[in-house]
């Protein structure tokens, strides 16, 4: 008992010790964060007619000067980040107005130094004001870091202060090099990280789709959705063929985007394709190519193991005119489980727009779909009420 | 003393991984990604009983959030009081003739699906009362997205709240199968369209006791927890999930509290016997705001539950407690919980006992017991100002002096009362599974407003 009491009294002595400690620190900690919070403010205030004054000839042909005077730390750390949230907001030349400034104030060359600090949180944090002021000759130095930075939530800041800073497209190539040689799946977050450039990113994305590295391949893929890149068109041409799964798909749906004309093999093979994201892929873009020789296979697929492919296949129909939905109704009438859920859905939201409609021809669509409807479930709206539907067991989305 | 070791532990854990985290929320920017198509979609789960008097606030707060592609799905479990109705009257909700459920988890019978195209990312399931478990099973059957998660109707989340996660999620997505959210109390704070306006601590006794636990567990504990993947629960409040592997664990499993924690131990066990490299991880920079109960019967009927429901999971799962096969969580989480949080109790009462009994048979030697009880109070003191220190590194939710004197003066409080009362109520949460007593017990709701004046 007695060696237990000393090791207590031990125990007791460093804990009041940490807690002494700790309490202090607390304290500390909070008043000195508080009173930073206040001297920002302050600063923010006391520069507000700075402030407006920049915001005021951004885009007059005039040459912007520094706050007069000589600036504490704060002071100029409250100046940089008003400069850096602005970099972020314009573009062309007022973000050039702002670029200049914050090499004038000697913050590029100050976080420049900071780059080589000891501490690591001085640099990251470093890294990350360099990218918002855009600077090309601190990329070395960033990829230096990022090369010996352990994968984390600091690789993808490094990531994102190079692909802001780079001038080259060769830079931007090495650093989503370095991000996927982490095996960590994360074509989207490369895809976002690269579409923070500056430079032409359509011509940079052309160049990654020639890459050998299929990891590049797809996150240009990916970080192409929604843009129209029509002189890429003849290389997604080329790798709606590859043998890369992931690449195949994303290839497919941004080809297919591109309201391609497509032959009637081409339509058979991509619906039979093993990968279900081209088959839903192509079944989307059928109905937008407005490719009414392709109803058969559409009706087909309603019967698919893939839900997105069910589905897209019946979105897909509902917009091939009478024939389509008539398609849809028999599917819905005759076939069975989740080939007639689909239907039966899809149905039900096309009827419920009745009246949204304000366009003639928009009405008259619908009114044509109406009497295709009817004719199959009778004109009594209440038979359109069905239970809830229980599709599938295809969590596939 | 054990007990106390691996705490230290796992909070010298959490250190270690704080400045990483103040750096990620610092100087990760989410203006673009919150506008970004390459963000995975997400399906919001909120299961409702009886929550008429928060529901409005809630769902506005979630139909407001920075993300770009999401569903709300609000399952209203056959609540007895006007849930429903006053979703249906809000958003002008009507019948969906034909829902399209695609999912085929077993559920309580759905009575239907109600929508309003003006609102297109909200649904309203109706269901025959089930369970929480069983309404966000139903959740899943009608969700959309690869990506779920869940968020209790009493809770509201920050703005930014799901695109960190996502930003978390992105990071490692083949690995990732669970990321948990921040859960703090909201009593106290200023609540106005369905955000937190003005942060403040509670001004009532039991909630204020219950954001210095939550502290402590979330900052001190699981952001520990997490970098060894030893996580072993997500809070029911607010946790993203993949959804292809929780349809393959077979859902949440109904009928018992628990359910957080049941779908995280099921995760474990399912990656870990199908050999896939996989991550519980935790995200304390997503915060969820959450009422707490404010009443004594409250508090107690959810402790007794939380008991309940811990010592349900490790029966459950005894196969893993000390099982190399399960890594981490079979050699240290799952001991970790069956020792130090099941079985807690009995050992305090045991050794308070004996060291009682010592004390009886020799008065002179009655200041062993204010020994013991000193090292046991100064070491959970520790602990807290270890969590305080935490929250000030990297969060600074609380900016006011006074509340830190406050903190640390319940942090000192906890230990007189209310820390026993917890042990108290998972002894009789433990008694309650022994009687086979599983009911929810009472959990009564006040509105956003009341709440903001009577905190």
């Amino acid at each position: 008992m007695f060696s237990n009491l000393a090791l207590a009294y031990g125990f007791i002595y460093v804990c009041l010790g940490l807690i002494a400690a700790g309490i202090i620190v607390l304290f500390y900690m909070k008043i000195k964060h508080n009173a930073e919070q206040r001297e920002m403010e302050h600063y923010a205030a006391k520069h507000h007619d700075y402030f407006v004054y920049v915001q005021a000839h951004l885009h007059d042909d005039i040459k912007l000067e520094l706050p007069p005077g000589k600036l504490t730390r704060a002071e100029r750390r409250v100046i940089q980040a008003k400069f850096i949230e602005w970099i972020e907001q314009f573009k062309g030349e007022a973000r050039e107005k702002l670029l200049h400034l914050c090499r004038e104030a000697g913050f590029v060359e100050e976080d420049l130094r900071a780059l080589s600090s000891p501490r690591k949180g001085r640099r990251i944090e470093a890294a990350y004001r360099l990218g918002g002021m855009r600077a090309e000759e601190a990329v070395p130095q960033l990829q230096q870091l990022m090369n010996r930075t352990r994968y984390g939530p600091q690789t993808i800041i490094l990531a994102r202060a190079i692909a802001k800073s780079a001038n080259e497209q060769r830079q931007i190539r090495e650093m989503l090099s370095r991000l996927l040689s982490y095996g960590k799946a994360i074509h989207h977050m490369a895809a976002d990280i690269l579409l923070e450039t500056r430079l032409d990113a359509p011509s940079l994305m052309r160049k990654l789709l020639d890459d050998q590295d299929p990891g590049l391949v797809k996150v240009a893929l990916v970080a192409m959705w929604g843009q129209a890149v029509p002189a890429a068109v003849p290389t997604l041409n080329r790798l709606v063929g590859s043998e890369e799964k992931d690449v195949r798909a994303e290839a497919v749906k941004l080809y297919l985007g591109s309201n391609p004309a497509l032959k009637d093999d081409t339509i058979a093979a991509l619906m039979r394709d093993h990968a279900w994201e081209v088959r839903a892929a192509a079944a989307k873009a059928l109905g937008r190519l407005h490719a009414a020789g392709s109803i058969p296979l559409l009706a087909e697929a309603l019967k698919d193991e893939n839900w997105h492919v069910r589905n897209n296949s019946a979105e897909s129909l509902a917009m091939l005119g009478e024939q389509g939905f008539e398609t849809l109704c028999q599917a819905a009438l005759t076939g069975t489980g989740p080939a007639r859920e689909t239907a039966l859905y899809r149905i039900e939201r096309i009827m419920a727009k009745e009246g949204d409609h304000e366009e003639v021809e928009q009405m008259v669509a619908f009114n044509k779909k109406k009497l295709v409807y009817d004719r199959y479930f009778g004109i009594q709206p209440s038979k359109r009420i069905g239970t809830v539907a229980g599709v599938g067991g295809d969590y596939t989305a | 003393m054990a007990v106390s070791a691996l705490y230290f532990v796992i909070i010298m854990l959490s250190f270690r991984n704080i400045w990483d985290i103040y750096r990620r929320a610092s100087y990760s920017k989410y203006n673009t990604l919150s506008g970004s198509e390459l963000v995975p979609s997400v399906s919001l789960l909120v299961p409702a009983y009886n929550e008429e008097l928060t529901i409005t606030e809630n769902v506005r707060c979630l139909m407001t959030l920075n993300y770009p592609t999401y569903e709300v799905i609000v399952i209203n479990d056959g609540s007895s009081d006007r849930t429903l109705d006053v979703l249906i009257k809000e958003y002008e909700l009507t019948l969906l003739p034909n829902p399209e459920v695609r999912g085929r988890l077993e559920t309580k019978p759905v009575r239907g699906v109600y929508y309003n195209p003006q609102y297109p990312h909200l649904y309203v399931i109706d269901k025959e009362n089930g369970g929480k478990a069983d309404s966000l099973n139903a959740g899943i059957n009608l969700s959309r997205y690869p990506l779920i998660s869940s968020i209790d109707a009493d809770s509201l989340l920050e703005k930014d709240a799901l695109i960190r996660m996502a930003r978390m999620y992105m990071e490692n997505p083949e690995e990732t199968v669970a990321i948990g959210g921040d859960v703090r109390i909201a009593n106290g704070c200023v609540i106005e369209n369905g955000a937190v306006k003005n942060v403040s601590l509670p001004r009532k006794m039991w909630p204020m006791f219950q954001s210095i636990e939550y502290m402590k567990a979330f900052l001190g504990g699981r952001i520990g927890w997490s970098q060894i993947n030893g996580l072993i629960i997500v809070s029911g409040a607010f946790g993203m999930f993949r959804k292809d592997y929780v349809i393959a664990v077979g859902g949440y499993r109904g009928g018992y509290p628990g359910e957080d924690m049941n779908i995280i131990i099921k995760l474990h066990r399912y990656m870990l016997e199908n050999k896939i490299r996989y991550r519980v991880a935790f995200c304390p920079e997503a915060v969820c705001w959450t009422q707490a109960p404010d009443t004594y019967n409250i508090l107690s009927n959810q402790r007794k539950r939380w008991g309940r429901g811990n010592l349900k999971n490790m029966i459950e799962n005894r196969d893993m407690v000390f099982n190399p096969k399960y890594k981490v969580m079979g050699l240290l989480t799952m001991p970790y919980n069956v020792i130090f949080e099941a079985l807690n109790p009995y050992f305090r009462i045991t050794g308070l006992l004996a060291l009682l009994g010592y004390v009886m048979l020799d008065m002179t030697n009655w200041h062993v017991l204010l020994v013991f009880g000193l090292v046991n109070f100064l070491s959970g003191y520790l602990l807290s100002i270890g969590a305080l220190l935490l929250e000030e590194i990297a969060f600074r939710r609380y900016t006011k002096l006074s509340d830190l004197v406050k903190m640390l003066l319940f942090s000192a409080l906890k230990f007189v009362g209310y820390h026993q009362l917890g042990v108290l109520w998972r002894v009789q949460g433990h008694i309650q599974y022994l009687q086979n007593n599983n009911s929810w017990g009472t959990m009564t709701r006040q509105s956003w407003k009341d709440k903001k004046e009577a905190a």
